[in-house]
């Protein structure tokens, strides 16, 4: 218990969409440098064990100076939140805990502090994403007793929710068991949501009996409407509970990504290699000309968790043993047009790291930055995805980082 | 630890010390009579200032040896009779008395014989334990746990109107970590149809709140204190009856009532109700049921809150036979039927979802002093509640405050589509022996067997019920004290205390590998703990008491926290037991300034080194949550009250309590430097917090035996932060709550049999939150008449 309670320290960093600027012309690595009209979102969680909310600190710079929560943050209700940022804005949003309740938003005034925008009601989700000017949200069902989700569409200017309905996990799914969706990401004019299958009952909810095989539902947009589901068996379920496992590219082709991390009654049951395939842009089929198994090149290390840095390159985060809800503690680069594989030096080393934050950024220019907690404190890691390194930035004392955003001030 | 040793021997070294004071004493006899001379056995005596008491035996004669050249109080008390006090100067020669005592004819109160109860509470001060006289509080319309919440160290946190649920925190110590018990028997097992919230004060005699050090006679796994409610001693007829009528439609009925034949045969019967519709009046945002959008600051009225529950508890047997003093076995029967109105937060609304439940309990008490051998007195409980608990949420729609709502027509809940029924098959036996020898010597010993078997199922989702079983859990706490008393100087008493805990499960797993396949695995676990303790008391002068306790003791968890509600809880097999030293000192002085005036008061210092604090997380998917060994403490505190009397007329008191509770987590799991929160105050929890009354009784108003009394009541809470106090500039607290109570009682009726009542609570109407956001009833009107035979 204590071993999955580190795991879940990490899992509870939440995520965000970096739904960043696709102004990938100039692909040369340069360092970040905020104007003074942005600054760095940076959202932190006490390292306590009751008690626990979030706090959004802000930052001028990621790769310097000391940013701290003591007397210092805007405090959120409770720390079971994710952030999106989307047009601007910094959506502070609820999940897991059942019952809906305030979204916070905000925006950045022209003295560089958070400025609170009208609160909304929301739902607390298990996935979303932005799409063209909303935010997409999904409350997935993982009861057969009730095997039927919702979406919503929240319009990320108006600041409500313009449309929701319902979906049917199980007939999702079509093989008895129910599809959990593990992220919601949009794909040119679709909204792809890639998932696994669970039992959704019997004292194994997360297991299933269809471990070797990754799908993806397919919806149209704005209906919400299924428009087919895609599978392929090359690899297990892409991505992992609560965290995106595709990437679009600028050239608007999408990677996914495996763990091969499903289960039936607590074993590990995939047997296929943690690996990427793809997605041609404008088709609805998995490519089958592309694999790229990562697994084998990264001394048997699997992926937990990717930050794009633009160019085909990936900063993943790995590791050694396989677990459902592991976060890893080890980063490695993957060149996913030329399938080559770099472990990175100048990370703190696999027994050093307490956890790593999820929800990272990254402005596609060879540069990705991360949250890396050790023993004696957290920091942002800059990582350059050229030369596979990592380098110390700025620390964020007071507890964990749960993501690291950009906002720029408003007009 | 090492800390902890050194203050444990400081503690024991102090208490042997006392003896060093040693003393002549003379011989006190005397005969209580009535006004046609006839001897009134189970007169109740007070003797200050050694705060002694006894009664008189069955010839209406008392004995006791003070020490001598002093001057004493003697306050005799009993039913139908008026108090008569009497002051004597006691020398080296045998002092001999004889009392009449006068016919009341106007004794509201006191229709029940109380001389060996209140003996019993004096007895026990040794522990720091307060006791509410719950008499004085039967003409209000409160339930135990408003009640509790005058009593200073004790704050009692609502999460809405008549019937919601109550968080109870003792000197910093809240939930399960406190433990209930009614008449020495523990209330953990009752289930929601028979709980704080729901039980009126007038099932209570009087309430004893244990603080730190609780008796090994309430031998259950207390960690920082324990409440005790002790019910009537019933020895004669009565009937009392009452019912009241208040805003939100508010209906209460108590009916108390016992026959006890000449014989001895015996028979009580006590039944309550409450009902409400709790639609109090609240501000909120409310948002709009499409779009999620707030209208800000709307007032609406909550509208599904209704809160209703029935009980009765019969009991039946003999008193006062040669192998029984008393011998009563008896059923409690219940339920209860609860809406639930929000979430954790406000803006988390629901129209239909809610929950019921019902007790069902045999019940065994047999009691019986000096069995076989002058001087061994024995107790034994034993209770089984065949109850049963349902959270019913079938109905698939999103409410929002103006009651609009959206239905889906799939099957769902509001929540967490539901019907989930369990049983908990919860077994009590206590038992407790003490052995009284040698004048000062009295060897103790108590047992408390719990048994769990939890089976339930779900009608939505019958197939799951095969892999949920079972769910068994016992525990056992085994407990040895030896005590020192001399009478009127100390008291010292040593415990120690053996938890016991087995718990059954089996684990499902699948042994093919097929889809479906279900194989068991019975797993057995058994852990066992060792606590122990020691406190005392003794006189400095004669009105002058202090008295110390230090203690190491334990909570198991509980089979809830082990398996789980099948709701919102997931269970977690690896929990080991909470820890916590506990220390407290204390002062009281009862000074009786001259005839008219009286002064009371007492202060208690406390210090608590507490140790893996269960506390709830989210587990690894976020669907549950899920109770774990979290964190350490440490609370320093103190506590003060002071009550003045003025004869029969006044009475005004305060209480106020102090706590500094501080997070004694050093190092976080996998972190080498000290939390960012290592001794900061612990969040959410009150830290300073009181309260004052004032009553006037006026008596004889209009005409002989019409009274009227007026009471006011201020509860006072300091605001506190909702998260870690030292963290963010911009942040969320719970504010300070002032709230006044007032209410008027006129009594009348031949022999004062008859009483009316008007209460107001939160007279200004201020808005009060107890937890963040859920905000509780402002202004609110009760009447209630009672009417009473004895």
């Amino acid at each position: 218990m204590q071993t999955n309670f580190k795991f879940l320290y990490a899992f509870v960093a939440v995520l965000a969409i970096g739904f960043s600027s696709c102004d990938s012309d100039d692909p040369q690595p340069g360092p970040v440098t905020p104007a003074g009209e942005s600054r760095f979102i940076i959202a932190s969680t006490p390292l306590a064990s009751d008690g626990v909310a979030d706090y959004l600190l802000t930052a001028e710079s990621l790769t310097e100076g000391t940013v701290s929560t003591l007397g210092n943050g805007v405090e959120q209700d409770g720390t079971y939140r994710y952030y999106v940022t989307h047009k601007n804005k910094f959506f502070s949003m609820l999940y897991g805990q059942g019952n809906p309740g305030a979204v916070t938003t905000y925006e950045l005034n022209t003295e560089g502090a958070l400025e609170k925008l009208s609160d909304f009601q929301s739902e607390t989700v298990q996935a979303f994403g932005a799409m063209n000017d909303d935010i997409v949200m999904a409350k997935i069902s993982r009861n057969s007793a009730d095997p039927v989700s919702s979406w919503y569409r929240l319009d990320a200017d108006q600041l409500q929710i313009v449309a929701d309905g319902k979906w049917d996990q199980k007939e999702i799914a079509g093989n008895g068991e129910q599809a959990f969706f593990t992220w919601v990401t949009q794909v040119g004019d679709k909204l792809f949501a890639p998932y696994f299958s669970m039992k959704a009952c019997c004292n194994d909810s997360f297991g299933t009996s269809y471990p070797d095989s990754a799908w993806i539902a397919v919806f149209d947009y704005p209906s919400m409407e299924l428009n087919k589901v895609i599978k392929d068996d090359r690899t297990s379920f892409i991505g992992r509970y609560f965290l995106s496992g595709l990437e679009v590219d600028e050239q608007g082709d999408t990677y996914a990504f495996s763990s091969s991390v499903a289960t039936s009654n607590g074993a590990m049951t995939s047997t296929l290699p943690s690996a990427f395939t793809r997605i041609k842009k404008g088709e609805l089929e998995f490519d089958q000309s592309y694999y790229f198994n990562v697994e084998e090149l990264a001394d048997d290390y699997y992926i937990t968790a990717k930050t794009y840095a633009g160019n085909g390159k990936f900063i993943l985060t790995m590791n050694k043993e396989k677990g459902a809800y592991t976060t890893g503690n080890r980063f490695g680069v993957a060149d996913v047009y030329n399938k080559t594989f770099t472990w990175v030096t100048g990370a703190p080393s696999e027994s050093e790291i307490v956890s790593v934050t999820i929800n990272n950024y990254s402005e596609r220019n060879g540069l990705a930055y991360i949250g890396i907690t050790t023993e004696t404190g957290s920091w942002v890691y800059e990582f350059n995805a050229n030369t596979a390194t990592a380098k110390e930035g700025l620390k964020v004392d007071g507890g964990r980082i749960t993501a690291i955003s950009k906002l720029e001030v408003a007009e | 630890m090492q800390y902890n040793k050194i203050l444990s021997i400081v503690f024991l070294c102090s208490f042997f010390a006392f003896r060093a004071f040693a003393q002549q004493n003379t011989n006190l006899n005397g005969l209580v009579a009535d006004q046609s001379g006839k001897s009134v056995p189970g007169v109740l005596i007070k003797i200050s200032p050694v705060s002694k008491g006894l009664v008189t035996d069955a010839d209406g004669k008392f004995s006791i040896n003070l020490p001598s050249n002093r001057n004493y109080t003697l306050d005799f008390s009993f039913m139908g009779f008026e108090d008569l006090s009497k002051n004597i100067s006691l020398g080296t020669e045998t002092h001999t008395m004889s009392i009449t005592l006068a016919d009341d004819t106007n004794d509201l109160e006191e229709f029940t014989v109380l001389g060996k109860s209140e003996l019993k509470e004096i007895r026990e001060r040794a522990f720091n334990v307060e006791v509410v006289d719950a008499r004085k509080l039967h003409h209000t319309n409160l339930d135990l746990g408003h009640a509790l919440d005058r009593v200073s160290g004790v704050r009692v946190r609502e999460s809405g109107g008549v019937g919601s649920r109550m968080n109870f925190s003792l000197n910093g110590f809240s939930g399960k970590q406190v433990k209930f018990f009614i008449d020495g028997i523990p209330m953990d097992d009752f289930g929601t149809s028979f709980q704080l919230n729901n039980i009126p004060i007038n099932l209570a005699e009087r309430i004893e709140v244990y603080k730190g050090v609780v008796p090994i006679g309430l031998g259950a796994d207390a960690l920082g204190g324990a409440v005790n409610i002790v019910t009537k001693n019933v020895q004669k007829n009565y009937v009392d009856v009452s019912y009241s009528y208040g805003s939100f439609n508010t209906h209460r009925t108590v009916i108390n009532t016992a026959y006890v034949g000449k014989s001895g045969f015996t028979v009580q019967l006590n039944a309550f109700q409450n009902y409400s519709d709790n639609n109090y009046w609240i501000d909120v945002d409310v948002a709009d049921i499409e779009t999620g959008k707030y209208y800000p600051d709307q007032r609406v009225r909550r509208f599904h809150d209704t809160y209703h529950n029935e009980t009765v508890i019969a009991q039946l047997g003999v008193q006062g036979k040669p192998y029984a003093d008393k011998l009563l076995i008896g059923l409690t029967a219940g339920k209860n039927y609860s809406e639930v109105q929000t979430g954790a937060r406000l803006v988390t609304v629901f129209g239909d979802w809610h929950r019921k439940g019902t007790i069902l309990m045999p019940t065994f008490k047999y009691q019986k002093r000096n069995l076989f051998v002058s001087g061994l007195d024995v107790n034994v409980n034993a209770n089984y509640n065949f109850g049963s608990e349902q959270n019913i949420d079938t109905v698939n729609r999103r409410y929002n405050w103006f009651q609009q709502y959206k239905e889906y027509d799939v099957p769902g809940g509001e929540r967490s589509y539901t019907l989930y029924k369990f049983n908990n098959n919860n077994a009590v036996f206590t038992a407790n022996a003490h052995y009284n020898f040698g004048r000062v010597h009295t060897i103790a010993v108590s047992n408390v067997f719990n048994s769990f078997n939890r089976i339930g199922s779900d009608a939505l989702n019958p197939d799951n019920d095969r892999y949920e079983e079972p769910r068994r859990s016992q525990k056992n706490i085994t407990g040895l004290s030896y005590q020192l008393n001399w009478e009127e100087e100390a008291s010292i008493s040593a415990f120690t205390k053996i938890y016991n805990q087995t718990n059954y499960f089996t684990m499902s797993y699948n042994p093919s590998g097929e889809y479906g396949d279900v194989a068991y695995r019975n797993e057995r676990e058994n852990f066992t703990y060792p606590g122990f303790g020691i406190t005392g008391s003794y006189f400095v002068t004669g009105n002058i008491q202090v008295k110390a306790s230090f203690e190491r003791s334990y909570r198991l968890p509980e089979p809830e926290e082990l398996f789980g509600d099948m709701v919102n809880l997931q269970g977690n097999l690896d929990l080991q037991p909470e820890t916590s030293y506990n220390y407290n000192a204390g002062v009281s002085i009862y000074k009786q300034l001259n005839s008219d005036h009286r002064l009371d008061v007492s202060a208690n210092g406390f210090y608590r080194d507490a140790k893996d604090f269960i506390r709830p997380r989210l587990n690894n998917n976020q669907t549950m949550q899920v109770m774990d060994n979290l964190y350490s403490v440490t609370n320093i505190g103190v506590e003060g009250e002071v009550r003045w009397t003025y004869r029969d007329l006044l009475s005004a008191g305060a209480n106020i309590t102090y706590q500094n509770l501080r997070n004694n987590t050093e190092f976080e799991e996998g972190q080498t430097i000290p939390s960012i929160v290592y001794r900061d105050r612990v969040p959410n929890m009150p830290y300073l917090f009181g309260n004052g009354d004032f009553s006037v009784m006026l008596k004889d108003l209009l005409g002989k035996g019409n009274d009227l009394n007026f009471g006011y009541n201020l509860l006072y809470v300091h605001a506190f932060y909702l998260y870690w106090p030292s963290l963010g500039s911009e942040k969320f607290d719970v504010p300070e709550q002032l709230s006044h109570d007032v209410n008027v009682t006129y009594t009348t009726g031949d022999k004062g049999r008859l009483q009316l009542i008007a209460e107001c609570r939160n007279i200004l109407d201020s808005k009060l939150y107890d937890n963040f956001s859920l905000q509780k009833p402002g202004r609110s009107f009760s009447g209630k008449i009672r009417y009473f035979i004895y």
